[in-house]
C-alpha cells in the first residue's frame, strides 16, 4: 500500500491561508486564556482532593449541598470516571487533612447511610508547594524551548530554522492550552492543568519538533542536491518528499494515543486528550507553520 | 553480510543483559503465583523458609510506583523558623521574633532561603547589632564576637543536622509501624519525601509522620483565677456586638442577646475548662479567644489548649475540651527512658506507661510533691491527653498517659515517644495517596492500552509495509522488552504515566522504521536495485533519525529534572524508549532486512 507516493501539494504557496487559520486559532486561544484564565488543577492551585468510591450511584448535587456547611464553603464535587459511583471532592478548607477527611466521610455517611464509601485517592497540595510546582513547570517549558533553539542552531547552523521550529512549538502549546480552557466545562472528564498535562505539553513539543526536524533535515539535504533551485520550491519539495513519513508516523502515534484515551483510565484522560490534539496540531504546524516561517525569514534576510 | 557480525553480537549482548535484569521480576511473579495457590498456612511456612531469597528477589524486581501498587507519598518540611527561634532559647526577645516572622513571610513570598533573609532583615533593622547575642554557644564556638555570617553558617548547619535527625526519626517510626520498602529521602535543604507503599490507614500515618513527640508536663491553671476569667469571657461576649451584625440590625433587641462564643462553645462546670466544642468549631473558638481584649483578661502565665481526644456529646457528636494550663513547662519528654502500652487493671482501658531517668524522677518527685490535689496536664504536641489530679508525691519517676482513643493510639504513642522527639515541627506540604484497588485498576488499564496499541500499530505496519512492516513489528516487540530491561537495570519505577510513555513509544518507535522504509521506497523509484536501495535508504535516513531522537531525548531530560514522582517515571520510560527504539530500528531491522534480501530476496518488499 502506498499513500502520497509522489505528492506535489503546494504547501508554501498556501501558507498565507495557513497564517490566517493559525492566527485565528492562536488569538482565540489567547483570548480564552486571558478572559477565562487557565483552569489550574490541584497541583498548581493547591487544596485538598478526595476521591470516594461508593457502592452504588450517588448524586453530585446532593453531596455538594450537604458538604457546603460542614466544610465552611461550597466544595467542588464531580463524578470521577463514567460509572457514577465515584466522586471527586475538592475543598480549600485549611484545617488538618485528618479533620477534613473526617468531616467528609462522616457527612457522606449521613447523606447515604446505606451506601458506604471508601476514600480511594487523596491529593493534598499546600499553597507553597503549588507555587513551587507551578514555577518548576514554567521553568521546564522555558528550558525546553531554549535548548531546542540552541540544538537546532548548532545542528543546522541557521537561526531561521531555530526560529521557525520554536515559533511552531509556541503555536502548538498555546493553542492546546486555549482548547483546554475553552472545553474545560464542556467535556465529561477533567481538563484541569496539572503536572501530567505539563508532561503532555513537553511530549507534544518533542513530537512536533520531531516532525519539523525531519523536514528541516530534508531541506538541508535538498539544498545541497538541488543547488540551483529557488528556495521556496525547494522547501515545498522537501515537505512533499517527507509527507508520506509525516502522515504515517502521525497515524501510528494517533492510534496509540486514542487507545490510551479510551482504555487508559480516568487518571490519564486529560493527559491523552492533550496528546490527541497536540499531535494533530503538531503535524499541521510542521507542514504549514515551521517551514513557511523559514521561507519567510530566509526571503527577508536574503533581500536585506 | 560483512560488518553484521558486530551488529548481531550487540543484539545478543543487549538481549542477554535485558533478560539478566528482568529475570528477578519474572521469578518474583512466578513465586507470587505459587504462593497464591498455597493454603495460608503453607504460604506462611514457605515464606518463612525462603524469607531471605524472596527478600533479595524482591529488591531486584522492576518496582511499581505508588500510583500502581497503592500507597502514600508525603512531602514534609522542617519548620526552620521555629527551629531558629528555639535555638535562641531564653535569649530570644521580641525583636528576634519579629525578624523571624518577617523573614518567614518573605521566604514564602519569594522562595528565597529563610536564614539568609532573616540575617538580612536583622541587619536592616540595626546594622550594628549582632545575632551572636541570641546564639552564644561555647560548645559550638559561637561567642559574643561571632560575626553574623558565622551565625548564618551555624544556623544552616543546625538546619542540616535537624533535617538529618528528622529523617532518622521518621525512618525509625516508619520501621516500627511496619511498612515494606519505605523510601525516605532528603529533598533540598529542608524537605523530606516519604514514600510508603501499601499503606491503608492514612490518618494514622499522618499523625505518625507529623508528631513532633514533644511531651510536656505542665501545671493546670490556677482554679480561682481561671474560673473567674472564664466568667468574664462569657460575660464579655454576652454584650459583644459584632461590627457587621451591628450595622445591619441596630434596632433588633434579639441581636444583643446573641452570644457568638456560646454558639460554638458549650460552657463547662470544671474550674479548669473554658468549655466544649465540636471539631468544626474549634478554629472559630480560637479566633474569638485570640482578640486583644480577651488576651488582656487571661490570667498571667496561663494559656489554653485543646484535649487530644473527644468526649461524646449529648447527641453523640464529638466534643473537645478547652483546658487552661500554665505556660511554663515543668518537665519535657527528654527525661523519658522507656514507654510501653499498659492496661488499667480496674477498667482495662489502654494507657501509655512511662519511666523517667534519675534526673527526671527527681524533678517529677518535686513537682508532684508540691502540687498534691491539683491537676498536672500531660501535653503532647500541643494537645492535652490528660490532666489527672496528683494524689501523692511520685518519687520513682513513673507516669502514664491516659485518655487515649484505643490500643492503636497507645501503640503509636509509644512508637513516637521511643523514636525520639523531632528537632522541629514538620509540616505536610504535599500528600498523595492511592488505594490498592485504584492502583490495580490502573495496572489493567495500562496493560490493555499497551496490548491494544501494539496490536493496532502492528497490523497497520504489516498492511502498509508488508515484509518491512513485519520486521518493524518484531523490532517493536523487542523494543518493549528492552524498555522494561533498561528500567529494571536502572532500578527505575514503573508508574502509570510511565506505562503511558511505553504506549506512546509504541507509536513513535516505528517512526525510525517509517523514515527508513519510506526512504528505501524513494530510492527504489530512482531505479536502484533492492540491495542498493536498502543501503541508501538506511544511510540517508540516518541523520533525520538522529536529529529527531536527540531533540526528543533533550525534552525527556528536562521533564526528568523538573517533574516529580509519576512524571519522572514518564520521562524515564520516554528516554528508555528512545534508546531502545533507536537500537531496534537501526541495528535489529537492518540485520534482518540484510539477511532476507541476501538469502530470500523474493520475500522482501516494502509495500
Amino acid at each position: 500500500m502506498r499513500w502520497f507516493e509522489t505528492p506535489s501539494f503546494n504547501f508554501t504557496g498556501t501558507r498565507k491561508m495557513a497564517y490566517i487559520i493559525s492566527a485565528v486559532l492562536f488569538l482565540a486561544s489567547l483570548g480564552a486564556i486571558l478572559t477565562k484564565g487557565l483552569q489550574y488543577g490541584i497541583d498548581f492551585r493547591g487544596g485538598k482532593e478526595f476521591v470516594l468510591q461508593f457502592d452504588s450511584e450517588v448524586s453530585v448535587v446532593d453531596l455538594r449541598e450537604n458538604l457546603s456547611n460542614p466544610l465552611g464553603a461550597t466544595p467542588e464535587v464531580k463524578l470521577f470516571g463514567q460509572e457514577g459511583n465515584e466522586v471527586l471532592i475538592r475543598t480549600d478548607n485549611e484545617s488538618e487533612i485528618n479533620v477534613v477527611q473526617d468531616i467528609i466521610t462522616s457527612t457522606v455517611q449521613e447523606v447515604y447511610p446505606d451506601n458506604p464509601a471508601t476514600v480511594i485517592k487523596t491529593d493534598v497540595v499546600g499553597p507553597r508547594f503549588a507555587e513551587d510546582l507551578k514555577w518548576g513547570a514554567l521553568q521546564a517549558i522555558i528550558y525546553a524551548i531554549v535548548i531546542i533553539f540552541i540544538y537546532i542552531l548548532i545542528r543546522f547552523r541557521n537561526w531561521t530554522f531555530s526560529a521557525g521550529a520554536v515559533a511552531a512549538l509556541v503555536h502548538d502549546v498555546v493553542i492546546v492550552l486555549g482548547i483546554f480552557t475553552i472545553l474545560a466545562d464542556l467535556v465529561p472528564f477533567s481538563l484541569q492543568i496539572d503536572q501530567s498535562i505539563i508532561a503532555a505539553f513537553l511530549t507534544i513539543v518533542g513530537y512536533s519538533l520531531n516532525d519539523t526536524v525531519v523536514v528541516f533535515d530534508r531541506i538541508r539535504e535538498n539544498s545541497i542536491v538541488h543547488k540551483g533551485m529557488d528556495y521556496m520550491p525547494m522547501v515545498n519539495k522537501s515537505l512533499n518528499d517527507t509527507l508520506s513519513r509525516t502522515v504515517i508516523t502521525s497515524i501510528t502515534t494517533l492510534f496509540v494515543v486514542l487507545v490510551l484515551f479510551i482504555f487508559g483510565g480516568e487518571v490519564l484522560k486529560g493527559f491523552s486528550f492533550a496528546l490527541l490534539i497536540g499531535i494533530v496540531l503538531g503535524t499541521y504546524s510542521s507542514l504549514f507553520v515551521a517551514s513557511a516561517l523559514v521561507v519567510e525569514l530566509e526571503e527577508r534576510t536574503q533581500k536585506s | 553480510m560483512q560488518g553484521n557480525g558486530f551488529k548481531i553480537g550487540s543484539i545478543v549482548a543487549f538481549l542477554a543483559l535485558t533478560i539478566y535484569y528482568l529475570l528477578p521480576t519474572i521469578q518474583w511473579t512466578l513465586e507470587q503465583n505459587y504462593i497464591d495457590d498455597l493454603s495460608p498456612s503453607e504460604a506462611a511456612e514457605y515464606r518463612e523458609e525462603n524469607g531471605e531469597d524472596l527478600e533479595e528477589l524482591r529488591a531486584n524486581t522492576l518496582s511499581l510506583g505508588l500510583d500502581l501498587q497503592g500507597g502514600m507519598h508525603v512531602t514534609l518540611e522542617v519548620g526552620v523558623p521555629q527551629l531558629v527561634q528555639e535555638l535562641a532559647g531564653e535569649n530570644a526577645d521580641q525583636l528576634l521574633t519579629d525578624v523571624i516572622q518577617t523573614a518567614r513571610d518573605q521566604s514564602i513570598e519569594t522562595g528565597e532561603d529563610f536564614i539568609d533573609l532573616m540575617v538580612a532583615e536583622f541587619e536592616s533593622r540595626d546594622p550594628d547589632a549582632r545575632l551572636s547575642r541570641y546564639y552564644r554557644n561555647d560548645a559550638m564556638d559561637i561567642t559574643r564576637r561571632s560575626t553574623n555570617e558565622e551565625i548564618a553558617t551555624y544556623l544552616k548547619n543546625q538546619r542540616e543536622s535537624a533535617l538529618e535527625r528528622a529523617i532518622e526519626i521518621i525512618r525509625t517510626r516508619v520501621d516500627r509501624y511496619g511498612v515494606t520498602e519505605p523510601s525516605i529521602v532528603k529533598q533540598g535543604q529542608s524537605r523530606i519525601v516519604v514514600e510508603l507503599p501499601g499503606v491503608e490507614d492514612k490518618e494514622r500515618v499522618r499523625n505518625l509522620l507529623k508528631g513532633t513527640a514533644r511531651l510536656e508536663f505542665r501545671l493546670a491553671a490556677d482554679a480561682n483565677e481561671f474560673s473567674s476569667f472564664v466568667d468574664q469571657l462569657y460575660t464579655y461576649y454576652d454584650t459583644y456586638q459584632d461590627a457587621d451584625a451591628d450595622s445591619a440590625q441596630t434596632d433588633s433587641a434579639a441581636q444583643s442577646q446573641f452570644n457568638p462564643l456560646e454558639e460554638v462553645l458549650v460552657p463547662a462546670q470544671s474550674p479548669y475548662l473554658v468549655g466544649y466544642a465540636t471539631p468544626e468549631d474549634t478554629a472559630r473558638v480560637m479566633d474569638l479567644l485570640r482578640t486583644q481584649d480577651i488576651q488582656r483578661m487571661m490570667p498571667r502565665n496561663t494559656t489554653v489548649m485543646w484535649s487530644a481526644n473527644p468526649l461524646p456529646g449529648q447527641s453523640g457528636q464529638d466534643l473537645y475540651q478547652l483546658i487552661g494550663v500554665r505556660t511554663q513547662i515543668e518537665l519535657t519528654g527528654e527525661v523519658i527512658e522507656a514507654a510501653s502500652v499498659q492496661f488499667d487493671p480496674a477498667t482495662n482501658v489502654p494507657e501509655v506507661s512511662m519511666s523517667m531517668n534519675s534526673e527526671g524522677a527527681r524533678k517529677w518527685g518535686r513537682i508532684t510533691g508540691a502540687n498534691i490535689g491539683k491537676p498536672v496536664a500531660i501535653v503532647l504536641d500541643g494537645y492535652v491527653f490528660s490532666y489527672p489530679n496528683v494524689q501523692t508525691k511520685i518519687s520513682n519517676g513513673r507516669s502514664s498517659i491516659t485518655g487515649l482513643d484505643g490500643v492503636q493510639e497507645a501503640e503509636d504513642l509509644v512508637n513516637i515517644l521511643l523514636s525520639g522527639a523531632l528537632p522541629a515541627p514538620l509540616e505536610i506540604l504535599e500528600e498523595r495517596t492511592v488505594g490498592a484497588t485504584l492502583g490495580a485498576e490502573s495496572i489493567s488499564a495500562g496493560l490493555n492500552s499497551v496490548l491494544v496499541g501494539l496490536g493496532i500499530v502492528a497490523i497497520f505496519m504489516i498492511v502498509y509495509y508488508r515484509t518491512g512492516g513485519g520486521i518493524a513489528d518484531l523490532a517493536l516487540l523487542l523494543n518493549i522488552i528492552f524498555i522494561l530491561g533498561i528500567l529494571a537495570a536502572f532500578k527505575a519505577t514503573l508508574t502509570l504515566p510511565g506505562i503511558a510513555g511505553i504506549v506512546l513509544t509504541i507509536g513513535m518507535a516505528v517512526d525510525a522504521n517509517v523514515l527508513i522504509f519510506d526512504r528505501i521506497r524513494e530510492e527504489q523509484r530512482t531505479g536502484k536495485t533492492m540491495k542498493a536501495s536498502i543501503e541508501a535508504g538506511y544511510s540517508n535516513a540516518m541523520s533525520a533519525i538522529i536529529d529527531a531522537n536527540v531533540t526528543t531525548f533533550f525534552v525527556a531530560i528536562i521533564l526528568f529534572s523538573f517533574g516529580v514522582g509519576p512524571i519522572k517515571g514518564f520521562a524515564v520510560t520516554l528516554m528508555a524508549g528512545i534508546v531502545a527504539s533507536l537500537f531496534s530500528a537501526i541495528v535489529i531491522t537492518r540485520v534482518i532486512v540484510d539477511y532476507l534480501s541476501q538469502n530470500k530476496p523474493s520475500t522482501v518488499t516494502f509495500g
